[in-house]
């Protein structure tokens, strides 16, 4: 009963507190406190040294531990990060956004966490629309036009897709219909035992509506586009969130469906839906880049890539899924530094757009150098953990029986690399117009000291691999019946 | 056989004593509805005995064509009333696959309608022509998937044998033929001219559709145009109050009963309509007549599926 | 029982089709509220239960009462205009609604030859999922949209009861709560929209490109 507390009554709770109480101070102490909480329950389930006890609707499995894993650690940094933020005269009008800042994040994790330890299709379906209710006011703090829209636009679409989820876990029910599951609850492990039974029409059209559907919050191309302006309008520490762990609840649906699908005769079927997903995912990004003029816009869009990246490991399979693993949580890292310090930038040219921000390196060379290296470590470049697992997933790639993918793939990643790295070094590098020649000194500041922290983790887990990641990731590779 | 014939003969007799009197009993409900007094029900049998002594007079323009659509518009007219089954009795011609005679019979006499509307000439007229003949082709298929789908899935194909088809057995089955009476009510007003389809007083002619086709007509051949309308306005009554078939096999009188009541409840009902229904802008007509096509095809869609 | 409600569910698709007023939307959701609940309800009329009818009162409650109240304050306050600004003509969408619905059924009865599943139910909910989102794409309204998305809503749960599908009560009240509470953020953010942009058209947002 004490994880179950913690993980969904204490931020719950804390959320209603932050109703009561105003003073931002106080909500930020217990936001973090509860956070930190969360983030040790949930390293120790991972470690294997609590053993949980959950009721009706919520279980644990490797997989669950190991996304909550990630989200906890997401989570905790942002939070930390998130009273600095608010401190900051960023606009006027973001004022009363500010009132409702820990009441919804906190609300947030509630959610999330729901939806990452649901074993119940329901129960899943229900947290994860209740994760879209709550970042969608978060997305809207600025107050602005564009961030209203962008609200809209998330909030409607991704609405939609869920609906469309729904319907897929309906198609679900009805395929179990005439076998030992119908009338059951839909408890994912009851329809991994029995899936063979399954009805392969129906099956088939649930996973196309669960994958759609879930896509708008995935990211995945073509239902991008509101998880793209959301992304890119929300303040940079939503964003970091956003793109470190929300996506990945809702990968995790597409995830648990795929994992009733795979003993079935329609396993390739739903392998080549997630490719295709993947391939589009990876064209779009590849495409956007080119003209992208907003670097927020353009850290979105490397979500996209790195999304359509881990599902791409889902569909190949075998390395390519472990790969797949160690990215998603390398990935959520990765863009928690890089919204971070864009986040910074924005503070100090009070702009998102390209061309309006110049020397970088000069002007704030703290959060230049970190921006560089968060970039690069986004891109791959050892020793960041990102490095390894795309090496994990192009050896998957090219072990399976499509090793053409590598090609297509790799063509995309050098281009997404190339303009991504122009964007990013004339931002740094380029001088401004008139711009007097001045070395700017920059205060040391938490998001400093948060960057450096997870670049450092970044780097050392990947070196260090720790056996615990390892066979955990071992674990659900196993559930998913891969051998290796 | 004999007592058939009687009674198809019967039937028709009604149908050209009463239509007139129907007529009179919805603008009576309309009038009173719109808090007027209102004209008496006998009405319409004056009109028609003023129209029928005046002088008839054709534009220099038209053609023999002008000379015979009266005529044949009250004969094809009459035709039709004598397949439907008036009281619930057998109709005077009645064989199988006369629904489809039924509808082109008064497909025809539109036909010569619009045809002689054009033949004068005048660009009213024309326009009037225009119109009827684009309603006409929204209007048709509802008949077709009305009585049309009853007829399809009952196997039946007389008019007579289709209402007598119909019963009360199963519960979707009932809302079917519910439905069914919807659309065939939003066919009636269509082809009669009624609100909110067309105004019947209307005297602009920019919004007139059947009223303006006659606009040049005058003394006999008026009287027989309107004394159609009148049969077709009754016609489509009789069509609609033979839903009510199931409830009247006990007996002819209560069937008779059923009839009579069936008759006035309709008028009422009109009047209601017209009285609280504006007409709708030119443009929006199609749309009313597909949305009934609609539902017939949704009727039709869901019956055939629950068997 | 089942399909005479259908039935009905499906007219009022029809009437939202053609209709060309913001407030007939509302209306139309009020009268697919009820004919759900009622639909819930049938079960009770031979097994009476206090706690199983719960969930049809809570049905009833939130999508017939609260959240078209809710939507008609949101057209009252902001001063909505009651047409709804059609993208395509009206008499080109009742077709492709028409031979959407019948693809539909046909589709639904072939399938029902392989899984047992109640048709009529089955392909009405599908139709008002397939309207919901046409009239989301045609129409330029952002309310109207809301009342699209609400539409496809009653749409899966129509679909849902003809799956026999039996979630738990909990997981129904709370997809009840989520929708809820989604029209409601819709209702404030189009408050915003209204103050901002000036225009409840989905052509007032186009800020956000690349």
């Amino acid at each position: 009963m004490l994880e179950f507390s913690i993980f969904i009554l204490l931020p719950l709770l804390t959320a209603g507190f932050c109703y009561f109480v105003k003073d931002l101070r106080i909500q930020y102490s217990i936001s973090l406190a509860v956070a930190v909480l969360h983030l040790g329950l949930s390293l120790l389930v991972f470690l294997g040294l609590y053993h949980t006890q959950l009721p009706t609707f919520f279980s644990v499995d490797s997989l669950s531990k190991f996304f909550l894993l990630i989200l906890s650690n997401v989570y905790f940094w942002v939070v930390l990060v998130s009273f600095s933020y608010l401190k900051r005269p960023v606009m006027p009008k973001a004022e009363e956004g500010k009132k409702y800042y820990f009441l919804l994040i906190n609300f947030y994790l509630t959610a999330n966490s729901a939806a990452m330890l649901s074993n119940h299709f329901g129960m899943y379906w229900v947290a994860s629309e209740a994760t879209t209710l709550s970042v969608a006011p978060l997305i809207y703090f600025y107050r602005n036009e564009e961030s209203l829209e962008a609200m809209w636009k998330y909030l409607f679409l991704v609405s939609v897709g869920i609906a469309f989820a729904f319907i897929g876990i309906l198609l679900l029910t009805l395929s179990a219909k005439g076998t030992g599951l119908e009338g059951k609850q839909l408890f994912f492990w009851e329809f991994v035992r029995n899936a063979a039974q399954l009805n392969p029409i129906w099956l088939k059209a649930s996973f196309i509506f669960i994958f759609v559907g879930l896509s708008t919050k995935i990211g995945i191309a073509p239902m991008h586009s509101g998880d793209i302006d959301a992304t890119s309008n929300a303040p940079s520490p939503i964003a970091a969130l956003m793109s470190g762990s929300l996506r990945l609840t809702a990968l995790l649906g597409v995830m648990r469906i795929f994992l009733i699908i795979r003993p079935t005769t329609s396993y390739e079927f739903a392998k080549i839906l997630l490719i295709i997903g993947a391939l589009l995912s990876l064209f779009v990004a590849f495409v956007f880049m080119f003209k992208v003029n907003n670097y927020k816009r353009m850290l979105a869009y490397s979500s996209v890539e790195h999304l359509g990246l881990i599902s791409l490991g889902l569909g190949v399979g075998g390395l390519a899924f472990i790969g797949a693993m160690y990215h998603a949580f390398y990935n959520s890292i990765a863009k928690v530094i890089l919204f971070l310090t864009a986040g910074n930038i924005h503070r100090s040219y009070k702009s998102r757009e390209v061309g309006k921000v110049y020397s970088v390196l000069t002007r704030i060379p703290k959060t230049g150098w970190l921006f560089l290296l968060a970039f690069l470590a986004i891109s791959g470049i050892p020793p960041s953990g990102i490095f390894f697992s795309e090496i994990k997933i192009f050896e998957g790639i090219l072990f399976s029986d499509k090793p053409y993918l590598l090609a297509i793939v790799l063509f995309f990643l050098l281009f997404i690399f190339i303009n991504m790295g122009k964007i990013i070094f004339n931002m740094l590098y380029q001088k401004g117009k008139d711009e007097k020649p001045q070395t700017g000194t920059e205060k040391f500041e938490l998001t400093h000291f948060i960057s450096i922290v997870l670049l450092i983790l970044l780097a050392s887990v990947a070196i260090a691999s720790p056996e615990i990641l390892y066979k955990n990731i071992i674990s659900i590779t196993k559930d998913f019946g891969m051998n290796l | 056989m004999g007592i058939e014939i009687l009674q198809g003969i019967i039937s028709i007799i009604v149908i050209l004593g009463v239509a007139p009197m129907f007529a009179g009993m919805v603008n009576k409900q309309k009038a009173i509805l719109t808090g007027r007094i209102g004209a008496p029900i006998w009405q319409p049998y004056y009109d028609l005995r003023r129209l029928f002594k005046k002088e008839t007079i054709n534009a220099a323009s038209s053609s023999f064509i002008s000379r015979i659509s009266p005529i044949l518009n009250l004969v094809t007219l009459i035709t039709a009333a004598a397949m439907l089954p008036v009281g619930f009795w057998k109709p005077l011609i009645s064989f199988n696959g006369d629904i489809i005679l039924f509808a082109y019979i008064l497909g025809l006499a539109r036909f010569f309608q619009i045809l002689a509307a054009m033949d004068i000439g005048s660009s009213f007229e024309g326009m009037g022509a225009a119109r009827e003949a684009t309603f006409a082709l929204f209007a048709e298929p509802i008949f077709f998937f009305t009585i049309g789908s009853i007829s399809f899935i009952s196997g039946l194909t007389s008019l007579y044998d289709i209402y007598h088809s119909i019963q009360l057995t199963n519960i979707s089955y009932e809302v079917f033929i519910v439905i069914c009476s919807i659309s065939v009510f939003m066919l009636a007003v269509t082809e009669c001219s009624r609100m909110p389809v067309d105004d019947p007083n209307t005297h602009l002619e920019l919004t007139m559709i059947h009223e303006v086709m006659i606009l040049d007509n005058s003394g006999f051949d008026l009287f027989l145009y309107q004394y159609s309308s009148y049969i077709k306005l009754f016609i489509y009554a009789v069509l609609e109050i033979s839903f009510f078939y199931p409830f009247s096999k006990q007996s002819y009188l209560l069937g008779i009963i059923i009839f009579i009541s069936g008759s006035v409840g309709l008028t009422f009902v009109l009047g209601i309509v017209e009285t609280i229904t504006s007409r709708y802008r030119m443009k929006n007509i199609p749309q009313y007549l597909l949305f009934a096509t609609a539902i017939g095809i949704l009727n039709l869609l869901i019956y055939t599926f629950t068997k | 029982m089942e399909n005479v409600l259908s039935i009905l569910f499906c007219l009022s698709l029809f009437y939202v089709v053609v209709t060309s007023r913001v407030k007939a939307y509302v209306t139309v959701l009020r009268v697919q509220g009820i004919i759900l609940a009622i639909l819930l309800m049938i079960p009770f009329i031979y097994h009476f239960s206090i706690f199983g009818i719960i969930l049809p009162a809570t049905l009833l409650l939130v999508k017939v009462f609260l959240i078209p109240r809710y939507i008609n304050k949101v057209i009252l306050d902001l001063d909505i205009k009651r047409r709804i600004e059609p993208t395509i003509q009206q008499m080109v969408f009742l077709p492709i609604v028409i031979a959407s619905m019948i693809v539909i059924f046909l589709a639904s009865n072939i399938l029902s030859k392989s899984t047992e599943l109640n048709v009529i139910p089955f392909a009405s909910g599908f139709s008002a999922i397939v309207i919901g989102i046409y009239i989301i794409m045609f129409r330029k309204k952002l309310i109207v949209h809301v009342c699209g998305f609400l539409i496809l809503e009653n749409g899966i749960f129509l679909f849902g009861t003809a799956v026999a599908s039996e979630l738990p009560m909990m997981i129904e009240l709370g997809t009840l709560l989520d929708v809820f509470v989604v029209v409601f953020l819709m209702g404030i953010a189009l408050n915003r929209i209204s103050n901002t942009f000036e225009g409840f058209e989905i052509t007032d947002l186009g800020r956000l490109k690349d």
